[in-house]
Parts: C-alpha cells; structure tokens; sequence
C-alpha cells in the first residue's frame, strides 16, 4: 500500500479556492483570546493612515472612516526612511483610557472570557531570567511602546465588529515551485495582545500569521506531505512535520488542526504551554556583549560542563491550549475564504505597516508589514521563498524522488565505469615510469633526469591515489543510495522527524515542591532583593561586599530549594566562585602557577621515556 | 596458565583521587587549626584552668576552646564525607560541593578584606572544578547524561 493511501485528496485540476478549501486548518484558540482572524477590509475602514517622516515627524494622510483598500494602495512618493502606517487606534486621554479600560473589565465579565496563567510565567524561571525579564520590563521606559489602553479600545472595536458580523477569514494563496503545490494560509488579527494579555514579549496593532502546506501530484491527484506552522520567527527544518507524523499533529475530518498562542497568535502542533524563549535583539553596537558572551559560553559548557546560559534570551510562556474558540471544518465557527496573491492590490502594493510604527528600535512594538513583505519594505522569504521558508528546498516531492536518486545512482554509476577503465591505464603508465626511474640509478650523468622523472612520479603516484580514493567514496555512496532506492520502492518512508534537532514540544506543567510559596517567591523576589540591598546600603555600608554575597547566596539557595534544583544550582554557584577564585591565584602566583606547570610537564616526559626504557 | 578472569570493578577517575587528596590536605589544614588556639593557652599542660565565660561574653580561654571544639567538628565531618566519596556516595558529592561553595565564598570575602588564605583557596578550587568534571558527576550519578544535570 503507498504511503500516502490514507492521505485525503483532491484532483489537481481544481481551482485554487477549492484546494485551499480542502485542506484548510481547524485553528484551535486558548480561553481568554481576544483576537481572531478577521477581514482586512473592515479593519482598514476603521483605521486611518499615517506616514512617519525621517525627521520624526509624524502625518495623518487618511482620517478614519475615509480609508479604502483602494485608497491604500495609492502611490505615495516619499523620502528615504520615510515609514508608511496604519493606526487602529487613535490616541486617548487619560479619561478615555480609563473609560475603555472599565468597559474591557466588563465585557470579559459578561463574555465570561476570563484567562487562567495556572503556574504564573515567572516561577517558571530562575533568579537570572527574572532580572533579565526586569529589565526588559524597564527597558520599555526608553523604547516605544504601544499605549497600555490600546489593547483594551482594540478589544472593543474589535467585539463590535464581530457584533456587526462574526466572519473569520483567512487568505489563501496556492503556488507552484520546485514540483511542490505550496499553499499558504494568511490570518490577520487586528491586534497582538500577547504583553498586555497574557504577560508576553509584545503587543503590537495588526498581527499576520500563516501556516503553509506543501502537496505534490500523482496520477492527477494532490496529497499533501508537509505541514509547516510559522511560530514567531523561527523558521527551516523545525518548523516542519509530516503529514503521516500522528504524533505530531492533529486532524478533523482531514484538516490539520493549528494550536494558537494566546495574544501572540503563533501556531503550534500540539495544545499546550510553550516556554518560549525570546532572543534580544541588540543594537549593533552592543554586538560585541554576545561575542564576549559565547567566548564565556564556549568555555562554560565545553571545560566546566555546565549547562548553558543565554543572558540575552527572556524566557516567556505562550499559551496555545486549544481550549477557547474552534474555528475550522466541523467547529462552531466557519472559515470566509479569501484567495490572494501578487496581484491583490493591497497585497502587492502597500508595503506599509499595517498597524501603529510604535517607534521601538528593536521593533517588537512596531506592527508588521503584509504578508508580502518585511517592516522595512523588503520582500518576505515566506513568501517568495516558501520552500525554502521550511527547509523544504532541498527536499524533492515524493513523485519525483524516485526519478531524482535513479538519476544519481546511474551518474555514479557512469563515474565508476569511467574510473575502472582510467584506474588501470594510470596505474599501468606508473609502473612504466617506475621502471624507468630505477634503470636510470647508479649513472650519475643521468641525475637531472632521474630527477625530472622523479617528479613526474610523484605526480602520477598522487592522481591515481585520487582516482583510486575517489572510486573507493563512490562505493560507498552508490551502495548507500542503492539501499535507499530499494527502500523507497518496497514503500519505506524515512523516520519522519529525521530533519529536526530540537522538537518544539509543550513544556510539562512541573509541580513545583510548594506551589503557592514558589508562586508568591516569584513574584516578589526581585523587589526583595533589592529592598534587602538598599538595607544594607543604610544600615551597614561598611560590609556592602560581605552583605551583598550573603544576601544574593541565601536568595539563590532558597530559590534553588524551591525549583527542586539545589544540587544543580550549588553545582553552578560554586563553579562560578572556582573560577573568581581561580583568576585571583592565577594574579598573585602566575610565575610560581608557571614553574609548578613546567615541573608537571618535566616529571611527566621523564616517567614517560624511563617507561620506554624498562 | 589460567585465564584471566574478568571483572569490572567501579573504577575511580583520577578527579576523584584529586578530590580526596584535596579534602586530606584541607583536614590538615583544619586540624592545625584545632590545636594552634590551644597551643596559644597552655590547656595541655595546665588543663582548663579558668572561666570560659565573663559578663556574657568569652573570655580568651573560651574563644580558644570554642574555635577548637568548632574546627574539630569539621575536621570530624571532613573524614566522614572523605570516606562517602571514597565511596562514591551520591550524598558526599552533595555535601562536599554545598561545603565547598560555601568556603570559597567565605575564603573569597577574607580575601576582599585582606585576610586571604591562599591555600585553603586554591585548595577548595582544585575540589570544585574536579567535582564539576562530567566524569565524575556520572560516578556520583548527579548527571545521567552529557547535557542534562540532575535537578
């Protein structure tokens, strides 16, 4: 039976919209979501369009009400650095701040959409990622940052729109490329609210995702094969499962089911909470605090084998339980599919930021540009390189891999049939010259050439060591290949998780030894440790080095007893102070450290060559 | 002639023998120190001849016997986890890293207050960076694997 029998199908002559139907997800939203995919018409009637000029300037060039898809994608000639957005929402005073923030809190209540965190993001790490997620939190008094009652007014607009008329889209788009049928599946949400809602990384107005499935053609059918799910900006081979990897992912009906991150609207394959790690973008001029950092690392986890740490990662939970809101096949709620591509005017030509230029340098404020293109206007890898988007580049479809390694196999083939009739013939001419070379000994007027053949020797001795060499690897590589071929005829497919190294999967939600103490511990161990510092300062500035060792070790025990992780941390606390330690004897003994070496080295080689001797 | 039997024996790395002679030189370290403050007060030759306490406070004598009493616990604890590691007991790997920790941190703040005690030092940073070695936290069963520390 063919591997992809059970696999549903669909004649390869369909319309792209019935493709795409075919296989459309089942998205599955956590309780508590507020946002889900929406048309972009409606939301660009209700936003108005602004440009952000180099010299920070900032102009309203469509009001709201008056703003048309069509009226988007005018041309609109402007200077370098000039930044094109849309605006959601428009600025609020104070009392309307406070006005839509009320309104939010009752309409959670009366929709019942509450959201439960159950063991708060912050238990979830250590003492180090608590201080970098501090700063991080502080950092947003320098960067920009998208108003706090932004998510509060977008959640409302937003519930009136769904009131005037629930419709959930996605936008489609089937392509072909490398013999792979990519179709894409584009979700716009009006708002980002992972910070605010769901004490993430960012909020941002507007939010494109995607998923992409990839199917390939036999006997005039379409069988899907890959899934990939775009999941913050990761992207290649971990993003990518196969179709027949049960394990992996769900299905209705035949329809691949999508696990949405709650606020954050990255997809996943299986419902849970997701320890996402955030990499800090450093400006250019911080890059030198990473190289500095992976010297450290290198040394950390290579000599001292210690597990690594990334200051620069900020550990953040992303919640896709799959527990609120189903959208899809056979769910409550119906997709509205929306074919696009290059030629969908506001696809192609706006290539502007679809919600507020928050004006974060390191952009995770700022909302992103369409699904054709990058904040900066540059195009999207997703999408024109959608195999490429999933490491699938170098993967040809299934229809065609028979062909592909039959042609590689023969190509070997031929190479060796080749190299069997050279080998001989070289092998042949050197032994020739060999005799040559030794007739020519004992005759000294001969010498130069003697010499001259010498070399030439040398020279054919080394090309048929290479030709010899190069027909052992191909040996070896047709026989690998030839296994391989036998394999795919009898119907063997390869371990469907071969190409991925990390398998991003749920993280288990560990019990912690008392939950309720680690909880408030958490949540309140940094200010703590700071209230305990400014003590110190006050109260016994004379032993502030002292003081402060003690205070940090105590904190750091107890939080390892807590996190069930004492033998590891004193493991790690301690290799840290060998290492001070270790710098400081180095500092006052480095010329006895040196003699002491070179004594070790001396006694060494001697037993070593008196061993020989006996 | 008979042939040879094979038996594998659970085989010490040479960390380990490193350790142990760590913890042997810091018990004479320790055990120096039992007897230096009583050399200083003549409590062999004359027996504990005074009081220990006045007004609540300790008196010379006193500070000696109990400095002495305090480093002859731990040179006692010493011999008992020296014998766990000989051993290869998991506890003594725990003990001894939480204690030496906890004197490098204590030697390290001497050290910032101009009271440094080199040897006690470099001794406790030979033991720490041995203990650290993979190799031997398998012995100790602490790591099962290459990458993943036992938490």
């Amino acid at each position: 039976m063919s591997p992809s029998a059970d696999r549903p199908t669909i004649a390869a002559t369909a319309t792209d919209l019935d493709i795409l139907r075919r296989f459309e997800p089942v998205v599955c939203f956590t309780q508590g979501e507020q946002f889900f995919p929406t048309d972009v018409d409606r939301y660009v009637a209700e936003a108005s369009l602004w440009a952000h000029y180099p010299d920070g300037r900032d102009e309203l060039l469509v009001k709201q009400g008056e703003l048309t898809l069509e009226k988007l994608v005018q041309p609109r000639p402007a200077a370098f650095g000039t930044v094109h957005y849309l605006r959601f929402i428009e600025p609020l005073s104070l009392s309307e701040s406070a006005q839509v923030l009320a309104d939010q809190g009752r309409l959670r209540r009366i929709l019942k959409n509450d959201f439960h965190p159950g063991v708060g993001r912050l238990a979830r790490g250590g003492l180090l990622p608590r201080v970098v997620d501090a700063l991080f939190t502080l950092s947003f008094l320098a960067r920009g940052r998208v108003p706090a009652a932004s998510a509060a007014a977008a959640e409302i607009d937003y519930f009136h729109m769904r009131a005037h008329e629930d419709k959930f889209v996605y936008y489609g788009r089937a392509v072909r490329q490398n013999g792979w049928r990519v179709l894409q599946y584009w979700f716009f949400s009006c708002y980002d609210s992972w910070r605010s809602g769901f004490s993430g990384v960012n909020d941002h107005e507007a939010d494109w995702e995607m998923i992409s499935l990839y199917l390939y053609e036999e006997q005039g059918r379409l069988i899907p094969e890959w899934l990939a799910y775009a999941a913050h900006d990761f992207h290649g081979d971990e993003l990518r499962r196969r179709w027949d990897d049960t394990g992996q992912v769900d299905f209705v009906d035949g329809h691949p089911v999508v696990y949405s991150g709650a606020g954050s609207h990255a997809s996943y394959y299986r419902p849970g909470e997701y320890q996402a790690e955030v990499t800090l973008d450093l400006p250019s001029w911080l890059s030198w605090l990473k190289t500095f950092n992976q010297v450290l690392d290198e040394f950390w986890t290579g000599p001292l084998g210690q597990p690594s740490i990334n200051p620069f990662r900020i550990p953040f939970v992303d919640y896709a339980r799959g527990d609120g809101l189903r959208i899809g096949a056979g769910q409550a709620k119906a997709w509205s599919p929306q074919v696009i591509d290059e030629s969908t005017p506001w696809i192609g030509q706006y290539r502007g930021l679809w919600g507020l230029f928050a004006r974060d340098p390191i952009s995770g404020e700022n909302a992103p540009a369409g699904p054709m293109y990058n904040r900066d206007g540059s195009p999207r890898g997703s999408w024109y390189d959608p195999l490429g988007f999933a490491g699938l580049d170098k993967v040809p479809p299934p229809s065609d891999a028979l062909r592909i390694l039959k042609k590689n196999c023969s190509e070997i083939k031929k190479e060796q049939r080749q190299l069997e009739a050279l080998i001989p013939a070289k092998a042949a001419e050197l032994d020739a010259l060999g005799m040559k070379w030794k007739g020519l000994e004992g005759h000294p007027h001969l010498a130069k050439e003697y010499t001259r053949l010498g070399k030439e020797i040398g020279v054919l001795a080394a090309d048929v060591r290479n030709l010899r060499r190069a027909h052992s690897e191909n040996a070896v590589i047709l026989q690998s290949l030839t296994e391989r071929l036998e394999r795919l005829k009898h119907g063997v497919q390869d371990d469907p998780r071969a190409h991925i190294t990390n398998l991003n999967m749920p993280v288990t939600t560990r019990r912690m030894r008392f939950d309720r103490l680690a909880e408030s511990w958490a949540a309140v161990s940094l200010s703590v440790l700071l209230f305990g510092i400014v003590a110190l300062v006050l109260l016994a500035p004379g032993y502030m080095g002292a003081g402060l060792g003690i205070i940090l070790t105590l904190f750091v025990v107890l939080e390892s007893i807590l996190r069930s992780a004492f033998i590891q941390t004193i493991g790690l606390v301690t290799a840290l102070l060998a290492l001070i330690s270790a710098v400081i004897l180095l500092i006052h003994f480095w010329f006895w450290i040196g003699i002491g070496l070179l004594l070790v080295v001396a006694v060494f080689l001697m037993f070593q060559r008196l061993r020989e001797l006996t | 002639m008979q042939k040879r039997k094979k038996v594998w024996n659970k085989k010490r790395s040479p960390a380990v023998t490193v350790i142990a002679w760590g913890i042997v030189v810091l018990f004479l370290i320790r055990l120096y120190q039992v007897f230096d403050p009583l050399m200083g007060n003549p409590i062999f030759r004359n027996g504990i001849n005074g009081r220990l306490l006045e007004a609540g406070r300790l008196t010379p004598l006193g500070n000696a016997l109990l400095s002495s009493a305090v480093y002859l616990i731990l040179s006692v604890a010493g011999i008992v986890v020296l014998i766990g590691f000989l051993r290869m007991q998991r506890w003594s790997w725990v003990v001894l890293m939480a204690w030496t920790g906890l004197s490098l941190m204590i030697t390290l703040i001497n050290y910032f207050y101009s009271r440094p005690n080199y040897l006690v030092m470099a001794s406790n940073t030979i033991i720490a960076l041995a203990l650290n070695q993979a190799d031997v936290q398998r012995i100790f069963k602490i790591r099962t694997d290459q990458s993943e520390p036992i938490r």
